[in-house]
Parts: C-alpha cells; structure tokens; sequence
C-alpha cells in the first residue's frame, strides 16, 4: 500500500513513478536521433502524457508541470542555457570532398551540424572514418571557413533555446484571450440565465411529440455549446430534461434518448466554433503557429455543415435506438428573459460578439480582438464583478496554454520531427495518413482529456505536414480539423467528457446505452470527417 | 480504495420497532449514504466518534426527542456546537416535543425540519433528499456521485452556475 503514502490509489500512484522514471531515463539514456533538446523535450513530453493519461495530479496542474520544466530545462534564461554557448569548430580540408573533424563532431548515424549564419543545419555526411582519434568526413556540404559544431551531445546542439517568454506567453496566446472571451460571455449568460431563457424560448416551436422535442433539445444544445463550454451547456439542459422524465413511465426507453442526446448534442456542438471546446484552440494555436490562418468565419463554414450532419445522424440514432411510448410530452416553458439596465446590455454586447465574431470574414477584425468586448465591457458596466471573474474556468485556460507550450518545445527540439520520421508516413498516402490520425484522436480522447489528445498529436500534426510527406499542397488546417473534431466525437464512455459524466450520473443511462450510441456516433462521425477531410475542407484551402 | 469521506445517515430512535421502520423508510439512500441506527443519544455519540475517527462526515441525523438520558434536542444542540459536526443537516423526528424543546432545537440546534409521528415515508424521503443536496451542495466538491439519489435537478442547476466542473 506505498500509494496511501502520498493518498493515492495505486493506479495513480504508479503514473506518478513511471511518469517520473521516464522523465530521467530519457535524459540519460542515448536515444538514436535526438540531441540533447530534443531527449529533455521528450522526457517531459512522457511524463506529461503519462501524468495525463492517470492523472496522479489533475491535468491543468501537469500542464503548469509542462510550462514550468519548459522553462526551466528548454529556455535560454533557464540554468541550462543562460550561460553556455556552442563549441564551433572549423573542419581541415585534406583533399576533394574529404575533411578532417574532431571526434565528438558527428553522430553515431554520420551527421554533422553544419553553422550557416548563425543558424544549425545537420548535414548527413557520404561517408566518414576514424583516423588518429579523429574523423575523415567525405561530404560535399563542407567549404573552407565554415564552421561546425564541436561537439554533438552538447546541449545547444541542434537547438536554439527559446525564450522563457514563448513558454509563459502562451496563457496570453491571442486564442487564449479568444477563449478567454468565450468564458465571459458564457458566465455572464448564466449569471442572467440568458441560456436557459433561449432554451424555453427556442423549444417553443418543437410542440410536445417526442420526435421533434428530441431534435429542438439536441438542436438548442449543439447551439449553445458551440459558444459556452459543453459541460455547462449539458448541466443547464439537464435541469430542462429531468423534469421531463419525471412524467415519462419507469419502462419508457425514451428517458434514455433524452439523458443521452444532451451530451451527444453538447460534444458535436462543441466542434462549430473556435471557442466551442478547448481542443479546438489547440488545433488553431498549432495551425496560427505554423502560418496556417483560420478565421472564426473560416473555422465555422469547414466544421458547421459537419456538425449538422452528425447532430442529425444522433437524433435519428437516438430515436431509434430508445423509441417513445409517450404519444405527448408536457413542456413547461415558463419564466422570461430579465429586464433591467445590465440585462439589457449584457444581450446586446452578447448578440454583438457573436455577431462581430461570425462575420470576421467581412469586417476583417480578428475573432481575438473582439473577444476583448464581453471581456473589458462586462466588468466595465459590471455585469460580471470581482467574484464571477474569480469563478471563471482558468484551469481550463492553462491547460491549453501547457498544450501550446509543450508544442512549441516539440518543434524547436526536433522532437516532433523526429517522432514523425520513426514512422514512414511518405509511404502511407494521404487517405492512409487522414484515417490514421482520426481513429487514433477518437480511441486516445474516449480515455482521455480531449485537450491533452489534441496537444499530444498537434505537434506530430505539424512536422508530417511541413516535412512534406504528404506533398507540398497538403494544408495543417485539414489534419488540424480533423484531430480536434475526432477528439469532440468521442463519446464512448462516461469518462470520454465532462458531458457524459453528467449525463450518466443521473442514473437515467447505463453504461452499455451509452457506450452503444457512442460508438455509433463515433464511427459515423469519423467516416464524415474523413470524407470532409478529403472532398470539403481542401475547397478552402 | 475510497479516497473520499463518506456522508453518513445518523438515526437516533429508542423504540426498536419504530427504528426499523425509519431504517426501512430510509433504504432508498443506503446506496450512496451509509446508515447508522442507535437506541439512546449516548451510543450516538459513540457512533459519531467513530465516523469521525474514520474519516467519514456526518451528513444526516434524524433524531427522536424523548430518548432515555439526553433528550433529541439538546443532542441536536451538542452537535450544533461542535465544529465536525456543525454542518450536518438534522430531522427533528417526533411526537412529543413541547414549544420550549421545538424552539431550543431550531434557535440553539440549527434544526432544519419538524416531522410529527406518525410520519408519512415519501415526506420522510424528500425531506431527507432535500437536506443531503442542501448538505453536499455546501460540502461536496464533486457532486457527480450523489445525483442518482438526490435532487438531479438542483445539482444539474449547481453544476452549471458553479465552476464546479469545466470542459477539459
């Protein structure tokens, strides 16, 4: 029982050690392939995944974990890097292509770093032998003057140290402050229960057959959770569904259908905006990166017509999977939207947002620079005050910002690049490559953090693309899509989301009902996005 | 293994037939709630001694008022007083008590509900539904695994203005 030690169950206990123990072994051990960056990088890429994966500490504290060893292992202000600077060496010329360089110049697989302006090139050389205790290197890169790096196992080698303030800045990433918007606009919906006003408001028109009161819920759902955070858009439609099962019999399946479509409907809604759900940011903090621009009105006309497919295919899934016995259902759409000075306001700078951020397209004004709006206006006119913007989901915030910082590690170490060379994607074809990434993205997120499934296989994302594997037109933006919407379909198990746990909390689910449609759901979803991938989304390109 | 405090169920009733009723009753929370049934204040006492040594929290008591020895009252007085157990919600379960006991149980012993004997079992049960929600509403970080049993709609309602829970 060492785990009661420190209070946690063994499972826990011993991500905790394995996350830890491989941290350290791959800073000692050679690893063919990686410089000294890129084995740091991938030790707290492993322990970061491992500790994601069993959550020894929750996942927001992993990613501060992630930031903080970023900087102190990975920047140039870190103990490592603040004073060290790269050995050069310039290599002899003997005869023809054949030069003469130090021992430690060359890696085991024959490469040397070559120094042109400041930048590292590693060259692989034609051939090299020992003579002396020194190296013959045959290589047509070499000419007279130009440096190399001494020494290999050094720790600039390969690596120019990134400033601490790229790892700290991204909490202020501009699709942070995107999110960031998202949460004001969301806490001020609730606070003024603007979103279960719309609810009553909007199910009016669906009458009381259960058919279409199923699809009004699910529609309404998916609406709202492509702005708020899908699991408060679930906790908000369940207090609208539990009375509804209330007065439906104990042998009606349809109380199934009901519990379920609400976090079916919320994951899939998720998936319509940018702010929808946080691995959407970190598909387009990766794609920004990477020069890769998506606007909201972009992001909305490649991933909206999908969402309305699937949310569709759910509805009709559900319905059949748990048909009614309820002929009429009674809806109790009572209550109106607030009236005073801040309500007002706060529906009008609402609807503004909204709007501004919808039509970037036309206005041009960054999605980014509107979500300032309901950020500075709401505590300007104090709709929300000291305390709601306490009670904001900030660990929601670090957690992408840990994701987009492990990421820019992953690129500038070579770690992404190498882990993409040790599988032969040039071969596979782009089909092979997009189903890949999907199916992987949907298994890893049924188990996992949706966010920490994003962050793991951006990066990876990001090298196959521009190591042009996949041919020199392939965009970022299709395998970007793809990712973060295979992460959004998972839906499998209670863990899969925060949704899902609600849902099935509830008592009103079993676990084989939910693992059912969700599979369903799921394969459906992933054969539509594959088919966007592959016909709808390169239109846009 | 159980990381997390239990919310125990404290019945306190020296007729052992009307106690077994009042258990029988309460079945319903045995799931999520484990219920302690005592005869007289003092083996309450013990037993909450006990919960609190293992670690659990004392949720729910639901107590008789004339008892052997102490009186339901001046326990529900005793439990208010004492920090651990303060926050326990408490049921008033009786047909006896005077003005004077009812008054000192609400004013002293923060009582939350007034049943008279004979009790009706769905009012028993969406008192006690209600005082537990109220209970782990305040108490409970998690509030997931208490929503099959309790009030879904007040947690649901919990959920989405608190920041309880977030996408993740």
């Amino acid at each position: 029982m060492s785990g009661s030690i420190v209070g946690l169950s063994p499972f826990k206990f011993a991500g905790l050690c394995v996350g830890i123990v491989g941290f350290l072994l791959c800073l000692i051990l050679p690893i063919p392939g990686l410089y000294f960056a890129g084995k740091v990088t991938l030790g707290i890429f492993v322990m970061a995944a491992v500790f994601w994966m069993t959550e020894p500490v929750p996942i927001f504290a992993t990613s501060m974990l992630v930031i903080f060893l970023q900087v102190l292992f990975l920047s140039a202000q870190g103990p490592l890097f603040q004073n060290s600077t790269l050995p050069t060496y310039t290599p002899i010329h003997l005869d023809g292509n054949e030069w003469r360089i130090a021992n430690e110049a060359i890696t085991e697989e024959g490469i040397i770093i070559i120094l042109e302006n400041g930048r590292q090139m590693p060259v692989l050389v034609d051939s090299y032998y020992s003579e002396n205790g020194q190296v013959v290197v045959n290589s047509n890169s070499l000419n007279d003057g130009l440096q190399i790096v001494a020494d290999v196992s050094h720790r600039r080698a390969a690596y120019q140290p990134n400033s601490y303030t790229d790892f700290f800045g991204t909490l202020a990433n501009p699709i942070i402050i995107l999110f960031l918007g998202g949460f004001m606009l969301a806490a001020a919906a609730v606070k003024y229960s603007l979103d279960k006003n719309i609810t009553r408001y909007l199910l009016q028109p669906f009458g009381e057959r259960p058919l279409p009161i199923l699809f009004g819920l699910m529609l309404i759902t998916a609406i709202l959770s492509a702005f708020m955070s899908n699991t408060a858009t679930t906790a908000m439609m369940m207090t609208v569904i539990i009375p509804i099962t209330a007065q439906l019999k104990s042998e009606d399946l349809f109380k199934t259908a009901l519990a379920l479509s609400i976090p079916v409907a919320a994951n899939i809604g998720g998936i319509a905006t940018p702010i929808g759900t946080p691995p959407n940011a970190i598909a387009l903090a990766a794609m920004t990166k990477s020069g890769a621009f998506v606007s909201f009105t972009d992001w909305m006309m490649m991933a909206t017509p999908l969402v309305v497919i699937v949310l569709f295919i759910s509805w009709l899934l559900l319905y059949k999977l748990f048909p009614p016995l309820a002929e009429k259902i009674n809806m109790n759409s009572q209550g109106g939207f607030l009236i005073n000075p801040k309500a007002i306001t706060l529906y009008v700078l609402f609807a503004i947002t909204v709007l501004l951020w919808i039509t970037e397209n036309l206005h041009g004004i960054s999605s980014n620079i509107v979500a300032f709006l309901p950020i500075s206006g709401f505590v300007l006119v104090g709709i929300l005050d000291k305390d709601d913007i306490r009670s904001l989901p900030w660990e929601v915030l670090w957690l992408v910002a840990g994701g987009i910082s492990l990421g820019i590690s992953m690129g500038s170490s070579g770690l992404a690049e190498w882990m993409i060379n040790s599988i032969p994607f040039g071969s596979f074809g782009l089909i092979t490559v997009i189903v890949m990434f999907s199916i992987t993205a949907l298994m890893m997120s049924n188990f996992l953090s949706n966010t920490v499934t994003a962050t793991l296989l951006m990066p990876l994302a990001i090298s196959l693309v521009t190591s042009g594997a996949l041919g020199t037109d392939f965009s970022l933006i299709i395998l970007g899509l793809v990712i973060s919407i295979s992460c959004s379909l998972a839906m499998v198990l209670p863990i899969s989301t925060p949704p899902n746990a609600i849902a099935m909390s509830t008592g009103l689910i079993s676990t084989p009902d939910m693992a059912r449609s969700g599979i369903i759901i799921g394969l459906i979803g992933i054969m539509i996005v594959i088919s966007y991938a592959l016909i709808y989304w390169p239109l846009f390109i | 293994m159980k990381n997390k405090a239990e919310i125990y169920i404290l019945i306190v009733e020296d007729e052992a037939g009307v106690l077994s009723a009042i258990v029988r009753d309460m079945e319903y929370f045995e799931e999520q709630f484990p219920i302690e049934m005592t005869e007289s204040v003092e083996e309450a006492r013990d037993v909450v001694k006990n919960i609190l040594d293992h670690n659990g929290q004392l949720g729910l008591v639901i107590c008789d008022h004339i008892l052997p020895g102490t009186h339901g009252a001046d326990f529900l007085v005793e439990l208010q007083n004492d920090e651990k157990t303060a926050k326990a919600m408490n049921v008033l379960l009786t047909g006896q008590a005077g003005l004077d006991e009812t008054i000192k149980a609400i004013n002293e012993g923060g009582l939350k509900h007034f049943i008279a004997k004979p009790w009706d079992k769905d009012e028993l049960i969406n008192i006690s539904i209600k005082l537990l929600t109220d209970y782990v509403i305040q108490n409970e970080n998690d509030l997931l695994p208490y929503m099959k049993l309790l009030d879904q709609e007040r947690i649901a309602a919990e959920l989405h203005k608190g920041s309880r829970l977030s996408d993740r």
